[in-house]
This record gives structure tokens, C-alpha cells and sequence, in this order.
């Protein structure tokens, strides 16, 4: 058949006389003349229209070879090879072909040599063409595997640079660093000495945590003034201290800081600057609960506020993580690509619900008891941004091997991080996608899980839509 | 290189896309207005709260003011403070009464002794 590479030798060109040979044949558009797989029985030459040559996967996958039209011709590699037809052919436009027979073509090659020098030539640069095509196809096949530093180095580095920037005008900005460049002027205090106070009625404690950490385990007889509302809280706070008896010669030792120490230090370096002066911390922000009386309820689960469409879409790759168990599905390039979008989606989703209040997500974080204090808002900085970007290069079929890499590697350290607050009956918000009211459980572990397993598949099977340094590669592309 | 350069407009654009629909919440106007607390918090004062319509809003207490900014999800009014707390109020009698739950979190119902309640005194803001 004719090649849009090397242009086919004519009919009329080989000098064929070819109203002595085979059947004029008048087609209407859109008419099948040969089919892909078929048993070979002619040869045929296009007098007028267009026709296009194509081959068809099983599952109905089309692609284009090339199209043909007057004096060129098709239908011989399956007559000279003997071999079923290596393509389909169709009409584009009404045509009219001569149809040829099997046996008038071998007389024809018998008595034209031209013709079968012509058609010899064709298949050879055929091959020549098929092997650079074989190689190119390899070569994008190689690079859509390849993974390097730099891919990584990218998309933290634009996460980092677009979290610093967006910090800079979001109204809702936060410090680089939560404390940098305060002045530790707070006396501290020993366990023992807090202890031998307590007994001596010579303290007040007061906890600086949220109030369901309060509710769950606090020093007896402790106040609580969860530091984020202290804002609003201060003056109620006042009243009831002013209403304590004795409280004016009493020392007030706030404590309940966590790994990151963001609590305690804080609340009592307000209460210096609203003109207490009797206020001390611990120097163990841990130790408290081992030494002093407590009172204590049994921990809970803290109830669940709906989530929207971002909560719905959170148990689906649960339902994939179960096809994935079935070996020929596992492999599959069109799951890798609902895997990509999925998961494409839940991060960005996960990456929105954050990048406008970082304060907020800084403090789930602190919650988790995991990050010391310098970290705590670099993290909350950056994340957001760096789950909108991965999530957007997933989606946008970028570099996906490692964005699919780091976002695995988020969804382990979230999985720790959970792990760590079940064990430790934290009463935390998972500050996943919710703000608020979305409790740590095991269904929260297993549903990343379900991701993890999920970045997996992507970063084995995944090939197919992929905006690369090969370009877009379309899955009906031309060859 | 310049094509590259052109996906990661392309990414950044839509990044962009993104954010800015999903700055747009629920319309903050039924519930805009100024509220006082029914009772006093500290022995002596009420709490005076002002929900503007531009998404700002002020907790003045003792004459002494707090600034927050405040949106509608689903129903409730989410207050969000400098801090990185988070308030969320529950509106009731066609949002002339609104409870704050003062734990910071979210509970079905507003737990008795962090619950502050509002009565609306002005519409608008």
C-alpha cells in the first residue's frame, strides 16, 4: 500500500494497463474495503477519492497509518507474504477503485518487473521506517520511566517557593518560624517544685492546651485556657482567676506544651504582658502526669462534621485498592490513569482545604506531637502547596513516576502520624481535608493506605496521557 | 526549554483557577449583622459580636476588640482567628440566636459550659 513516507510508485507510473486488469468498483464514504486480520483475495488501485489506512486493537483502539488517493494503491504486502492483512482500509469520501484478483496480480508481478521492483522497495523502506519508529517508541517508553533528582528538586522546590510567596499576601499569614526571636524571659519551675507548690496550695495551674486535650487528662484542679482563644477568653479567664480565693498570692504555672513547646510558653509570656507577674513553666513539658494529681476521662472519639464531596471522594481508592488484587487489572495502564486522576483530585482537594488558613493547619500539626517548633509552620507552609502541586502534575500528566513517589511518601508519613495519634488516644482533628470535626481512626489509616497502594500502581504501569518531555502522548496517536 | 516553561505556566495558571473558586463560599449576608451574648461572660460585661458582609468580623469584650474573619459552611458560621483557632457557631430561630462553641472544635451540639449564645441585635454589616 502507499506510505505517506515514501511516496508509493503509481499504478500509472509502472505502466500498467490497467483497464485490461481486474473490476472498477464505485464505493460510498465510510465503506470498509479490507479489514485488519482477513485472508487476502485482491489488490486494489485508487482511481478517484480518499481512503484511510488504519490498524485496531481488540478493545477498538484506531490508529492511523496514513491515507491514500488517486493512483496509489493497496492491498499487496498481504497478497505478496501470504500472510492475513496487516490493516484496515476505508473510505473517507466516495471512491472508485479497480479491484483486482489474486491471480491477476501475480501475473501482473510475472510479467512487470518494475512493478515488483517498486513494491520490493516499498516494504524495505517500510522496515527501515518501523525500526526508527521502534526505537523512538522505546526511547519515550524509557523516559516515562525515568525518574531523577530533579523531578523532586522541582516540585519541593515549587512548593517551598509558591508557600513563601503566597504567605507573603495571604491575609491569614504566619510566621516563618512560630517564637523566632521572643525572649525567653519565662522562669521555669521543676516537676518536684510544682509538686511541693501543689501540696502547698501555692499554685494555680493553668493548662494551655485545647480543651479536648484538657478534657481528656489535666492537673487536678487545673484551669484551662486553650492559648488559640485566649484572644476572646482573657477577661472570662480573669474573672473566674479574681474569683479563686487566695489567687493574688498564689503562682500561677501554666503547663501543657507539647514536643514543639507552642502552648505553654506562649500563654504564660501573655500573661507577663497583661501585667501577671507570678507565672512560671515547667521545664519538663512532658513529665507532669507521672508526678501530679490528675483528673482524668476515658479518651473518645470526637464526632465527625461532613466533609462535602472531598470526605465522598476519599473511599474510592479503597474500591480500587480491592481491583488492584486482581493481577490483570494491577497492571493496567487505563487504572494508573483513574488512579492519577483520583488521586489528582483528592490532593488538590486535600491542598485547598489548607493553603488559606496555614495557622490553622499549623496547629493540627502541632496537635500530632511529631514536630519541633521551627518546623511546625515551614510545614504548614509548604505542604498545602506541595499536595496542589503533585496533585496538579498527576492530573496534568507531569513527571508523574515521581510525583506518584512523593505523594507516597506523604501518605507515610500521615499514616504515621495517625498510627502515633491512635495509639496515643490523642484527641486531635486529623486535619486531612477538614478543618474541624474529622476524628483519627483506623478508616482514616486505611484509607491511606488505599493511596499508598495506589501510588504504587501509578508509578509501575502508568503510560498512557502523559504530558512529558515526549509531549502529549495520545492514546490514538499517529505513527 | 520555552515548552516547558509553557506546561508550568499552564500548571501555575490553573492553579490559580483553583483558588480562586474556591475562595467563593456560601453567601455571608443572612447571617451578617451584630449579636450580643445573653449573658455576661466575666460577672459583669457582655460580649459584642460583629459579622460583616465583606468576611470580617469583631469580638469586643470590656471595650477591647478582637479581630477575626468568618464564612458560612453548610449552615454554621465558621469564625477564624489570627491564632489558628476556629469557632464554629450554630445559627437557630432563622439566625436571630447563633451558640458559639468555645471548645474550638466541633460537637453536635454546643457543650454546656463552652457554649456561648448570641441574640441579634442588627441585621447587616
Amino acid at each position: 500500500m502507499g506510505n505517506n513516507q515514501a511516496p508509493p510508485t503509481s499504478a500509472k507510473a509502472s505502466g500498467l494497463k490497467l483497464g485490461e486488469l481486474g473490476q472498477e468498483w464505485a464505493v460510498p464514504a465510510g465503506t470498509r474495503i479490507v479489514s485488519q486480520g482477513e485472508s487476502p483475495d485482491f489488490f486494489y488501485v485508487i482511481q478517484s477519492g480518499r481512503l484511510q489506512v488504519f490498524r485496531e486493537t481488540k478493545d477498538h483502539i484506531r490508529t492511523p497509518l496514513t491515507e491514500l488517493g488517486p493512483g496509489e494503491y493497496f492491498g499487496e504486502v498481504a497478497l505478496v507474504t501470504g500472510q492475513p492483512r496487516t490493516a484496515s482500509v476505508e473510505t473517507l469520501e466516495e471512491s472508485v477503485l479497480i479491484k483486482v484478483s489474486k491471480e491477476e496480480f501475480d501475473r501482473l508481478l510475472d510479467h512487470n518487473p518494475g512493478l515488483a521492483r517498486s513494491i520490493i522497495n516499498q516494504l524495505a523502506s517500510w522496515m527501515v521506517s518501523g525500526d526508527t519508529r521502534l526505537e523512538q517508541e522505546v526511547v519515550h517508553q524509557v523516559k516515562l520511566r525515568q525518574i531523577s533528582w530533579f523531578d523532586y528538586l522541582l516540585m519541593i522546590g515549587l512548593s517551598v517557593v509558591l508557600g513563601l510567596v503566597f504567605n507573603l499576601y495571604n491575609d491569614n499569614k504566619i510566621p516563618l518560624i512560630y517564637g523566632w526571636g521572643e525572649k525567653d524571659d519565662i522562669p521555669e519551675i521543676s516537676l518536684s517544685q510544682a509538686q511541693k507548690m501543689s501540696e502547698n496550695n501555692q499554685a494555680i495551674f493553668v493548662d494551655a492546651r485545647k480543651s479536648a486535650f484538657f478534657d481528656q487528662k489535666h492537673i487536678k484542679g487545673a484551669m484551662n485556657l486553650p492559648l488559640i482563644l485566649t484572644d476572646l477568653m482573657y477577661p472570662m479567664f480573669r474573672f473566674t482567676l479574681d474569683q479563686t480565693p487566695g489567687a493574688k498570692d498564689k503562682t500561677v504555672i501554666v503547663y501543657g506544651g507539647s514536643f514543639s513547646r507552642r502552648f505553654d510558653l506562649e500563654l504564660a509570656r501573655l500573661f507577663k504582658s497583661k501585667g501577671m507577674d507570678k507565672v512560671v513553666v515547667l521545664n519538663d513539658y512532658r513529665g507532669w502526669d507521672d508526678i501530679l494529681p490528675l483528673e482524668e476521662k476515658p479518651p473518645k472519639e470526637g464526632a465527625s462534621i461532613s466533609l462535602g464531596l472531598n470526605g465522598l471522594l476519599e473511599w474510592i481508592p479503597l474500591s480500587i485498592f480491592l481491583l488492584i488484587l486482581i493481577p490483570p487489572i494491577r497492571r493496567s495502564p487505563y487504572l494508573a490513569i483513574a488512579g492519577r486522576l483520583l488521586l489528582g483530585v483528592i490532593f488538590i482537594s486535600f491542598a485547598l482545604s489548607k493553603i488559606l488558613r496555614p495557622a490553622v493547619f499549623a496547629l493540627n500539626t502541632v496537635d500530632y506531637g511529631m514536630m519541633p517548633a521551627w518546623g511546625v509552620n515551614l510545614w504548614a507552609l509548604a505542604l498545602p502547596w506541595a499536595e496542589l502541586v503533585v496533585g496538579l502534575f498527576l492530573v496534568l500528566g507531569i513527571r508523574t513516576r515521581a510525583a506518584a513517589t512523593l505523594i507516597g511518601a506523604m501518605n507515610v508519613v500521615f499514616i504515621i502520624g495517625l498510627v502515633n495519634a491512635i495509639f496515643h488516644h490523642l484527641p486531635i482533628n486529623c486535619g486531612c481535608v477538614g478543618e474541624v470535626g474529622e476524628p483519627v481512626n483506623w478508616w482514616k489509616v486505611l484509607k491511606n493506605t488505599g493511596m499508598l497502594v495506589m501510588t504504587a500502581q501509578i508509578f509501575f504501569y502508568d503510560r498512557l496521557f502523559v504530558l512529558d518531555r515526549g509531549g502529549f502522548i495520545l492514546r490514538d496517536r499517529k505513527i | 526549554m520555552n515548552r516547558y516553561l509553557l506546561k508550568l505556566a499552564a500548571v501555575l495558571g490553573l492553579l490559580l483557577v483553583f483558588l480562586a473558586l474556591w475562595g467563593c463560599g456560601e453567601s455571608r449576608s443572612r447571617f451578617a449583622g451584630t449579636y450580643r451574648s445573653e449573658k455576661t461572660v466575666d460577672g459583669k460585661n457582655y460580649v459584642d459580636l460583629d459579622l460583616r458582609d465583606d468576611g470580617k468580623g469583631t469580638w469586643t469584650l470590656e471595650g477591647k476588640s478582637v479581630e477575626f474573619t468568618w464564612m458560612v459552611n453548610e449552615g454554621k458560621v465558621w469564625l477564624y482567628l489570627k491564632s489558628g483557632g476556629i469557632i464554629i457557631g450554630t445559627p437557630s430561630e432563622g439566625g436571630k440566636k447563633l451558640a458559639l462553641d468555645m471548645s474550638a472544635d466541633w460537637h453536635p451540639g454546643c457543650p454546656a459550659n463552652l457554649c456561648v449564645s448570641f441574640k441579634r441585635s442588627a441585621e447587616g454589616g
